[in-house]
């Protein structure tokens, strides 16, 4: 959104200088919040969206502009709209009777559940705890009033649960070329226990989070630190594990829903090569 | 044709065809086109999963020709076909480099096009140039109708053993290439004896032995038609034989069939089939054989002589042995004589043979740059057209190098990448400027796809290396070295273990050149890998190739590594250029490989008390075992460090 007004109130009279200025705008957008792949992954994604018309050859430099701006808008729209294509997609997925486990607070999962409930379907939700986020509380207060029955577990009762969870749903901060996911700390734990356990993990991200990284390990990816408050105070000389996120490898996914498809996580960087090309 | 179509059902793992061929039957386009097109309809062997691609039964169409498997001359240009219709048989000069490797790796669309290009230019130029029953004839031998059913296949790339028949397939084209210059009486042999070499090892006895009494009749029938074809006899000898049960015979088969250039693919497909049925005591007919005067000229045609190998190793058979020897002297005193051959090439063939020029981006830069000096002093004979000449030129250097040293799949993409150029040539230039496009030509694929492609690596890969990082690397490779230099410029603080193995040794010479420059640096053993590696945190392997399943093809001892990094769960950067890609699948070390000198196993230097080895050629339970290479499945890889970017290891197609 906010790049597509920087097309529309740049004085560019060329396209490279747009191309300029918005990198620019782009760029300092990134820095507003250097841990978010998400918006980077999208300011990158809306970049080569736009530009991809300096293929298109126009004489008028307005109309170029013009054209840009359309594009600009549109890549809004779609993402607004990914949510709901996403959340149909899951929707043959969640049956009558099934529990689902959620972990995070992410507004596309929300979707789907609020489709799922919607179609009258009858399912419980288990949210865990999410510290130090609470994203579980939050999770349950919005399921609460769509009439979602749903569950509080804290972080550890995850694999205690996990027998009587039919299904995973997570979402994702970034999508990475190995197929895996960034998300919340806690989302490979859960993967882990879910995939020794034979129970299916779902991803629901739309496809401007895929981002052209590759991390090797956990300690791979850029730190993103939050501090956590422990309720009592630390003593002195104790180190605290402040690190926001962890790195899910494609082993443990099972499909991940995006506005393009229903995916398998091997199949992502094929479509991250057609979008970023 | 039937019973010989039957009979290569039987899977044999030595020799592998893919893609149909019509043995006997004269190379008509449209023939083998239709083979090609019946051969998919056809029910597939009961047992072949794998020979479903080299059976002419299998319903399975055999994917991208390019390969390796294609016994004889295959055609070059195998993508058009098939990607276009199977209009334009890509008969055409069989270049060994061609078909041995197939077209360039096709990661990214432009790279395919290039390729694909490439190989279409050649057919067609290639096809034209020679004179059409020749060439026809040449690219047929035992795999011409596999061409064209393999490019009817689309798309699917999956080779199953074809690299098993790499390995005779280069001795094959330099023989065929070179006896290709007017030898059109000689296809119908060839043909036989290709085809009849290669299906030997699916059939069973039976089926083997009345092939081969077809083929001794067509043979007689072909020798009667045209003498003096030492190539098609030593083809046909070598097609005809079975099983000879004395030793002595089978060691100068070996010979013979090692003898450059005219060890055909036939011959070591054949000398399977000999193997089996000598302890199976079934008489061979080896009247050719046994004809000492065709082994002879066989012999006299070699440039490197070749000494008979010693103790060979069963499973390894397929494979050339080593019998480097004392040719280096041999070698040497020829410089002068020898006509045909370049000085620069001949050179660089000399450094190969000493071991002084190793590792495939080197190997493949000194050849591209002595056939850029070949080229510049070529001059085009009177009466005969520059591409054509010069392309058989460059395969006749090419045969010289491989008896010098086996190809590298790196050096068996440039020069499929120059032949392409030469056959793409338009015919308007002048020779003047069709040399200087050539060099230019061969200088830009070596700045572009090695020179930048390396420092496209070097910056992706030193992403990956942290402050505090503990690196592990095997051997040398030279992509590795820039990587970890460059990360030390940049500042970062890193250890680096160097693992090394015997008896190459290649480790040490990284070990210098690293602590030459300041970094911290462990060296040890092979056989420390599980000892150290629960402190590494990263490991980088260079790669000779990149096979299309994600296979990775590099140094002996690679695959050991990262097998175990894996059971450590320490990421594995297999780090290689795209040129080096192949579209082959290897499943196992064994059916493609390069044998080394076994002598240098039995001794270390410097230690003259461990000579419990010495003789070892005289007991003949004892064989020595030295390969070169060794394949590295795609699990224990975590990465792929191309030019284009990090891929996944299942990506690679």
């Amino acid at each position: 959104m906010a790049l597509s007004a920087v097309i529309r109130t740049s004085e560019a009279t060329t396209m490279m200088e747009l191309e300029i200025e918005l990198k620019r705008a782009s760029d300092a957008l990134k820095s507003s919040d250097l841990t978010s792949i998400s918006l980077s992954a999208g300011c990158d994604l809306f970049m080569r969206y736009v530009t991809r018309t300096k293929a298109l050859e126009y004489e008028d430099f307005d109309a170029a502009k013009t054209r840009l701006m359309e594009r600009g808008e549109k890549f809004g729209e779609l993402s607004l709209r990914a949510r709901k294509t996403i959340a149909m997609l899951c929707q043959d997925f969640i049956f009558d009777g099934c529990t689902i486990l959620v972990h995070g607070f992410s507004r596309v999962v929300l979707e789907v559940l609020k489709m799922a409930a919607t179609n009258r379907k009858l399912f419980r939700v288990f949210c865990t705890e999410g510290r130090p986020d609470s994203t579980g509380i939050r999770l349950s207060n919005e399921l609460a009033k769509l009439g979602i029955h749903s569950k509080l577990l804290i972080d550890s009762a995850v694999a205690y649960a996990m027998d009587e969870v039919d299904m995973v749903f997570f979402g994702a901060d970034g999508v990475v070329e190995s197929g895996g996911i960034i998300n919340m700390m806690g989302t490979y734990q859960t993967a882990l226990v879910a995939h020794s356990m034979n129970k299916p993990v779902y991803v629901a991200a739309e496809c401007y989070k895929f981002a052209r990284l590759y991390p090797l390990d956990q300690k791979d990816l850029a730190p993103a630190l939050r501090p956590i408050d422990f309720g009592v105070k630390v003593p002195p000389g104790v180190e605290v594990e402040t690190s926001a996120r962890d790195y899910t490898p494609p082993q443990y996914l099972t499909l991940l829903f995006t506005d393009i498809g229903v995916l398998t996580p091997s199949v992502v960087s094929d479509e991250l090569i057609k979008l970023y090309l | 044709m039937d019973p010989r179509r039957a009979a290569r059902t039987v899977i044999d793992p030595k020799v592998r065809q893919v893609g149909f061929f019509t043995p006997a039957v004269p190379p008509q386009r449209s023939q083998s086109v239709t083979v090609a097109v019946d051969g998919g309809g056809s029910p597939s062997p009961p047992m072949s999963d794998l020979s479903a691609a080299s059976n002419s039964l299998s319903p399975v169409m055999i994917p991208p020709p390019r390969h390796v498997s294609v016994p004889v001359a295959v055609p070059a240009p195998l993508s058009p076909l098939r990607r276009e219709s199977l209009t334009s048989l890509p008969v055409g000069s069989y270049n060994p480099s061609e078909s041995l490797l197939g077209t360039s790796p096709l990661l990214s669309p432009s790279s395919r096009m290039d390729g694909s290009e490439f190989t279409e230019d050649v057919s067609p130029s290639a096809w034209g140039g020679r004179g059409g029953s020749a060439k026809v004839a040449s690219s047929f031998p035992g795999s011409g109708g596999e061409m064209m059913a393999m490019k009817a296949g689309s798309g699917n790339t999956f080779q199953p053993k074809s690299s098993l028949t790499t390995a005779s397939v280069v001795k094959m084209p330099p023989g065929v290439s070179v006896k290709n210059k007017g030898a059109s009486v000689e296809s119908p042999h060839e043909r036989d004896g290709g085809p009849g070499a290669k299906p030997k090892e699916k059939m069973s006895k039976a089926e083997r032995r009345a092939l081969q009494e077809e083929q001794r009749a067509a043979k007689a029938a072909a020798k009667a038609a045209g003498e003096g074809r030492k190539p098609t006899s030593a083809a046909a000898s070598a097609g005809a034989e079975q099983g000879k049960t004395a030793k002595p015979s089978s060691q100068k088969k070996d010979t013979a069939q090692v003898t450059g250039n005219v060890a055909t693919q036939d011959k070591k497909g054949v000398d399977r089939p000999p193997e089996k049925d000598r302890k199976k005591e079934v008489p061979p007919p080896r009247m050719q054989f046994d004809d000492k005067s065709r082994v002879e000229k066989a012999k006299r045609r070699a440039v490197v002589n070749q000494s008979e190998a010693r103790n060979i190793v069963e499973l390894f058979r397929h494979l050339p042995q080593y019998i480097h020897g004392t040719q280096l002297p041999d070698l040497e005193s020829k410089f002068f004589q020898l006509d045909p051959m370049h000085p620069s090439v001949y050179k660089v063939g000399l450094q190969y043979l000493a071991g002084d020029i190793s590792g495939g981006n080197n190997r493949c830069i000194s050849m591209l740059l002595a056939f850029r000096d070949a080229i510049r002093d070529y001059s085009t004979p009177p009466e005969k057209t520059l591409i054509r000449d010069l392309t058989a030129k460059i395969s006749s250097y090419v045969s010289f190098l491989i008896e010098c040293r086996s190809l590298s799949i790196s050096m068996g993409n440039a020069i499929k990448f120059i032949k392409n150029r030469i056959a793409k040539l338009p015919l308007t230039l002048s020779e003047s400027e069709a040399k200087s496009s050539l060099q230019s030509d061969i200088d830009h694929f070596i700045n572009v796809k090695i020179i930048l492609a390396d420092k496209v690596i070097v910056s992706h890969a030193v992403t990956k290396i942290r402050d505090g990082d503990v690196l592990l690397t095997y051997g040398f490779s030279c992509v590795v070295e820039m990587i970890l230099l460059s990360a030390h410029e940049l500042g970062k603080q890193f250890r680096v273990v160097i693992v090394d193995s015997r008896p190459k040794l290649e480790g040490q010479k990284l070990l210098r050149r690293l602590v030459g420059k300041g970094l911290r640096c462990t060296y040890t053993h092979v056989n420390a890998i599980s000892y150290i590696m629960h402190e590494v945190t990263r490991v980088f392997l260079g790669a000779s190739s990149v096979l299309s399943n994600g296979t990775v093809y590099s140094r002996v001892g690679a695959a050991c590594v990262a097998m175990v990094a894996h059971a450590f769960r320490v990421p594995v950067l297999i780090c290689c250029e795209a040129y080096k890609f192949h579209e082959r699948v290897q499943l196992d070390s064994i059916c493609f490989n390069e044998l080394g000198d076994p002598d240098v196993i039995s001794e270390v230097p410097g230690r003259a008390d461990l000579n419990h080895l010495y003789n070892w050629a005289d007991n003949e339970n004892l064989q020595l075992l030295n390969l070169t290479y060794d394949a590295m499945p795609s699990d224990y890889v975590s990465v792929i460090v191309t030019d284009y970017g990090m891929i996944k290891s299942q990506k690679i197609r």
